[in-house]
């Protein structure tokens, strides 16, 4: 295979509270290649956005990325090697925090934010914003960065962009101004657009039809996504690869397909069933129980144990990587879970745990209880 | 609606604000225990004089028909006769506003110019030391009293360091003949910058606190907002993203602050001026209080209000010039 255009290998980033430290994304290790759609995806809380923020080396005080590689299109974003003392510091080639500002953000990496409504300054003209990300990002004199904010809004299906272009975002619906975040970013002409939840601040139909849009835009200009979101759908929708977060890892990574069809992990079958498919019928939907646990103080073992239906005694004690899973011949599935023969740690031998799932009032007890028998 | 038609129909607005502040003066003037005659005259005067002048100033007429002839008066930009000073309130007010005015806008023109720098450095260097000392600075200045202020200011700038003259504001459009060892313009201002400086940070300083501690917290929150998060990740650099993405949403609360910051410094100054001695509406509106003079009370009590509603006009039109989101009251 080419080279990826983006890889992060075992990236940690943790955030030093005065309760202790906060491990929000504990080592994970993905690759996105040209002019695909990765997904990340994950309840909330599981470390996704930090994971976005840590890519653009953007993670607020007190966040630091503490250690992994960040390697883009052969450029080190992030990289640390031990200098004489054994402690670590920043790799030579790693660029600076200007490089990153000048060469990196919004040119060659572009970000969509979560919400609309805040995302987008409120003193200023909605054409004004995008034309000075597009002056700085594109070397082009104010009249042409014009021309192209006016283009780049007739491309996501403004409607008279000419006249909207001295509007005030306050003036936008929120899917209008989410069509703008997302002109931004394609105006840019960015190699890589980073999607953090778009489309969750938005009611359905509007997200169809940003979903059905970004697919269009994203053949037309060639440009790869990483989409974060916690909706299985619209995984199923737009990415080509997916990856499943938990707590801080990835517990799953497969071509989307595959996730669907040949669910490894129980916490990506917990996602799936909580979520209407439209090829299997079920009574009602089960949501996954409990809530996550935080990440200051990560459960041992397998972290998904303690919500997990298929949890055993083994679980608790062994912490599973992430180790290939896939049928011989066919594309790569990894997963993290013990079940699986690839761990060969007891866990067929070890005795059923008494998990959130199972203790007491949950409607999937006598189900759930059944199968860890 | 455009600037200028919001900007007239919010001065239409003020008319009833106005006519309120005239009535309430008025009967609460009237209900003073006491007389201006009394103070005039002294104790035990013959009844023809009481009498004389009593009919002079319209005194033996019923309040409501004085406060109808005042009403009508003011309508014409007739504020009364003077008891005490014996000219007309508007010619006394014409004399000492300027001073007043002058400075206030000048304490203003300090408050702004220390506080926005502060609260901007304040908020960048949050929780760092420049912070604190800010902070320890804007909290001190917002819970002293100007006139102690001035009093301190007088003693060691002007009593041991002589510095700065310690009594009078001359206003620097003052003929030179007027202003002692003075004989050119440019001495008069040189002169009145003198005089000024001691006066304008004592009444200053409780607004550059209120200004800095505004400006630093609104800034704090607008460095938080998301758009701040769009315009890093878009690579704009640091010290544009403080100077304009950040800076002119965090102004909205400053110009409330300022603007109604003006009333309360215009209060403020009563006392600035008792203390440096200056001849200004402070000054003016205490001997009208001290003498019962009617007139001069409603007048100058009546100049307050002018300008407080003057700085919330002008407050909501900087903020609709500043506030998209501000529509100029035609969409509502």
């Amino acid at each position: 295979m080419t080279e990826p255009l983006l890889s992060v290998r075992d990236l940690k980033t943790q955030f030093f509270t005065e309760d202790g430290t906060v491990r929000a994304v504990d080592g994970i290790s993905f690759d996105v290649y040209e002019g695909e759609i990765v997904g990340l995806v994950g309840e909330s809380g599981a470390g996704k956005s930090v994971a976005t923020s840590s890519i653009l080396r953007l993670v607020d005080s007190p966040g630091e990325i503490v250690g992994g590689e960040i390697e883009f299109k052969g450029e080190t974003i992030f990289g640390l090697e031990e200098d004489g003392a054994g402690e670590l510091r920043p790799r030579d080639e790693m660029l600076t925090e200007s490089e990153m500002r000048k060469r990196i953000r919004g040119r060659e990496i572009a970000i969509i934010f979560q919400d609309p409504m805040e995302s987008l300054n409120p003193v200023f003209t909605v054409g004004g914003q995008l034309r000075e990300f597009i002056e700085i990002n594109r070397d082009l004199d104010p009249d042409e960065a014009r021309e192209e904010a006016i283009d780049m809004l007739r491309e996501v299906g403004i409607p008279a962009p000419e006249s909207r272009y001295d509007e005030y975002p306050h003036q936008f619906s929120g899917g209008m101004r989410q069509r703008v975040l997302i002109a931004m970013a394609l105006a840019c002409q960015p190699d890589l657009i980073i999607a953090d939840e778009p489309t969750t601040a938005l009611d359905v139909t509007v997200e169809g039809e940003i979903l059905e849009m970004v697919t269009d835009l994203q053949e037309k200009y060639d440009t790869s996504f990483i989409w974060v979101t916690h909706d299985m759908s619209v995984v199923a929708e737009i990415c080509d690869r997916v990856n499943v977060m938990y707590l801080g890892e990835i517990i799953e990574q497969a071509e989307v397909d595959d996730l669907f069809y040949d669910t490894k992990h129980p916490y990506t079958s917990a996602l799936l069933d909580s979520m209407p498919r439209p090829d299997k019928t079920v009574d009602e939907l089960r949501p996954i129980e409990g809530v996550m646990p935080e990440a200051i103080n990560p459960p041992s073992g397998c972290r998904f144990h303690s919500r997990c239906p298929e949890a055993r005694e083994v679980c608790r004690e062994v912490h599973p990587d992430l180790r290939d899973l896939s049928d011989e011949g066919a594309a790569t599935h990894t997963g993290a879970c013990v079940k699986h023969d690839a761990f060969d740690v007891g866990y067929d031998d070890s005795p059923a745990i008494e998990t959130q799932t199972g203790s007491g009032f949950s409607a999937g007890l006598t189900e759930t209880g059944g199968e860890a028998e | 609606m455009g600037l200028l038609r919001y900007t007239l129909w919010r001065l239409a607005q003020a008319i009833p604000v106005l006519i309120g502040i005239i009535t309430i003066t008025f009967f609460l003037a009237n209900q003073i225990p006491g007389d201006p005659v009394e103070i005039m005259l002294g104790p035990s005067p013959a009844q023809e004089q009481v009498e004389a002048i009593r009919a002079r100033y319209g005194l033996d007429r019923p309040a409501y028909q004085r406060f109808l002839t005042y009403l009508a008066g003011v309508a014409t930009g007739d504020l009364g006769q003077s008891i005490y000073y014996d000219r007309p309130v508007l010619e006394m007010i014409m004399l000492r506003l300027p001073v007043t005015l002058y400075l206030t806008v000048s304490a203003f023109v300090f408050a702004i110019v220390t506080a926005i720098p502060l609260g901007v450095i304040s908020a960048k260097r949050r929780n760092k030391p420049a912070d604190h000392v800010s902070r320890i600075v804007s909290l001190i200045g917002v819970s002293t009293p100007s006139f102690w202020i001035g009093l301190m200011l007088i003693i060691v700038f002007a009593f041991y360091l002589g510095w700065f003259p310690a009594r009078g504001l001359p206003v620097p459009w003052a003929s030179p003949a007027d202003v002692r060892g003075a004989e050119t313009q440019l001495q008069v201002l040189r002169t009145s910058l003198y005089h000024l400086a001691m006066p304008m940070v004592a009444l200053g300083t409780l607004q550059m606190a209120q200004i800095t501690r505004i400006e630093r917290s609104s800034m704090v929150e607008s460095l938080q907002g998301e758009y701040v998060k769009l315009a890093r990740a878009y690579g704009v650099s640091e010290s544009k993203i403080v100077r304009k993405h950040a800076f002119q949403v965090a102004q909205l609360p400053v110009i409330t602050i300022v603007g109604l910051g003006l009333s309360t410094a215009l209060g403020g100054a009563v006392l600035t001026e008792t203390v440096f001695e200056i001849q200004g509406m402070g000054r003016l509106i205490i001997t009208a209080i001290n003498n019962q003079d009617y007139e001069l009370i409603m007048g100058t009590t009546f100049m307050f209000g002018v300008a407080f509603v003057v700085g919330v006009i002008i407050t909501d039109i900087a903020y609709a010039y500043i506030d998209p989101r501000v529509a100029y009251g035609d969409e509502t």
